[in-house]
C-alpha cells in the first residue's frame, strides 16, 4: 500500500520545545561517557563546551506529528542514523530551543521487504538565537 | 573498456560516498581494479544537472549518470535517462511496473536492466517463481559486489535458462568497494549513448575484482 501522506506535512514545524539550562556537570559527564579526554570537553571552566555529538540528545517534546502517527506504527521501527550540521558550540548555561519538522518521508524496498523512512529535522538554537545544530534523524518503519 | 555500472554516491539515502573519493580509490587501486570509468546509479532519482566533467578531467575516468529504480519485479538500473523517460516514470515510486519500464525505456531511447536478480525480495529470480518472465529484458547483473552466498548461482541459472546477457557492478555504497565487480566491453564507450548502444547490441561480460 502506498503511504497516503499529505505532502503539505513536509517542512512544517510540529513541535517547539525549550530545554535547559545546560550545566557544566552534564557536559563533562556526557563527554567522559564517550571516553573523551580533551580538556575543552571534560574540564569545567570558562573554556568548557559540549562535545559535538551532545546535540543528538535533544529530540523535542513530540516524536511525530499526529498525521504521521495515524499512518505509521512507531512500535515497529528503529533509528536508522543521523546527519548533523554543527553550528555554534553548546556552553554551560545555554537554554536549547528545539524546533521539529518532518524533513522527508519515503519508501524503499530491500531484501527483507518494504520500508518507510521518516526523517525528522531538529533545529537547535540557543538563547542568543545562534544555530547550534541541525540534526536530521532517520527512522525506519515496517 | 571496463566500467563499474552500478554504484551509489552520497546523493543516495544509504550512501555517504563522495564521487571524488571513489575516483581516488580507483586511481590508487588501478593495478587490482583496472577500470576506465563508473556509472552512478542513485536510488529512486535522476538529476540531469549533475556534471562531473571537472572530475573526469582531473582523474581521467569516465563518469556517467543513471538510476536504480524499484519495481514489481525488484530493482532495475535505467541507463540513458532522458526527459521523455523522466516524464513517463516517477522514479520515486517504489511500485513501478517492471514490464512498462523495460518496454517504454527502450522505446524512449534508454535501456532498463534488472540488477542483483539473485537477491531475495528485490531480485528477478524471486519474482520469476511467482510471475511470468518479463519480455524484452536484454541483460541482468550477474555479478554484484553486494551479493550474498548463493545469489550469484541463482543468477547463473537464470542467465543460462533465459539467454540473457550478463553484466557486473559493484553496487558500492562505501568508497572502498568501488569497482570490485564491473563490466568489460569490447568497444570503446565515451558517452551514455555509447553505453546504451553497447548494452543493447554490443559484446560485454561481467568481471570480478573481489579479493579471493
Amino acid at each position: 500500500m502506498p503511504l497516503a501522506l499529505d505532502p503539505a506535512i513536509i517542512g512544517r514545524e510540529f513541535d517547539r520545545t525549550v530545554e535547559g539550562p545546560v550545566t557544566a556537570d552534564e557536559l563533562v559527564a556526557f563527554a567522559r561517557a564517550l571516553g573523551e579526554t580533551r580538556p575543552e570537553y571534560t574540564e569545567a571552566g570558562p573554556a568548557l563546551v559540549a562535545h559535538p555529538t551532545y546535540c543528538v540528545r535533544f529530540r523535542g517534546g513530540r516524536f511525530y506529528p499526529e498525521e504521521l502517527l495515524k499512518l505509521i506504527d512507531v512500535r515497529s521501527g528503529f533509528d536508522a542514523g543521523k546527519d548533523i550540521q554543527l553550528g555554534a558550540p553548546v556552553r554551560p548555561g545555554d537554554t536549547i530551543e528545539v524546533r521539529s519538522t518532518v524533513h522527508e518521508v519515503y519508501e524503499k524496498t530491500g531484501r527483507t521487504g518494504s520500508m518507510v523512512f521518516v526523517v525528522i529535522r531538529y533545529t537547535l538554537s540557543n538563547q542568543r538565537g545562534e544555530m547550534l545544530a541541525i540534526v536530521d534523524n532517520r527512522f525506519m518503519h515496517r | 573498456m571496463i566500467l563499474d555500472l552500478h554504484l551509489h554516491s552520497e546523493l543516495s539515502d544509504d550512501s555517504r560516498a563522495p564521487v571524488e573519493a571513489y575516483l581516488k580509490v580507483l586511481q590508487r587501486k588501478r593495478a587490482e581494479r583496472p577500470l576506465d570509468g563508473i556509472v552512478l546509479t542513485e536510488h529512486r532519482q535522476f538529476d540531469p544537472a549533475r556534471d562531473y566533467r571537472a572530475l573526469e578531467d582531473r582523474y581521467g575516468f569516465l563518469i556517467l549518470n543513471a538510476a536504480e529504480v524499484e519495481t514489481d519485479y525488484g530493482h532495475v538500473l535505467v541507463y540513458g535517462v532522458n526527459p521523455d523517460i523522466l516524464a513517463r516514470f516517477d522514479f520515486s515510486d517504489v511500485r513501478l511496473s517492471a514490464q512498462a519500464l523495460v518496454t517504454d525505456v527502450a522505446r524512449l531511447g534508454g535501456i532498463a536492466l534488472p540488477c542483483h536478480p539473485g537477491r531475495a525480495t528485490v531480485g528477478l529470480c524471486d519474482h520469476y517463481q511467482r510471475k511470468p518472465p518479463l519480455e524484452g529484458v536484454v541483460a541482468v547483473e550477474a555479478l554484484n559486489g553486494g551479493s550474498k552466498k548463493g545469489e550469484e548461482a541463482r543468477v547463473e541459472e537464470l542467465v543460462q535458462r533465459l539467454g540473457y546477457k550478463a553484466y557486473g557492478g559493484s553496487d558500492s555504497h562505501l568508497v572502498s568497494f568501488v569497482g570490485v565487480c564491473a563490466t568489460e566491453f569490447d568497444a570503446p564507450i565515451r558517452s551514455m549513448d555509447d553505453l546504451v548502444a553497447q548494452l543493447r547490441d554490443g559484446r560485454y561480460r561481467p568481471v570480478d575484482f573481489r579479493a579471493r
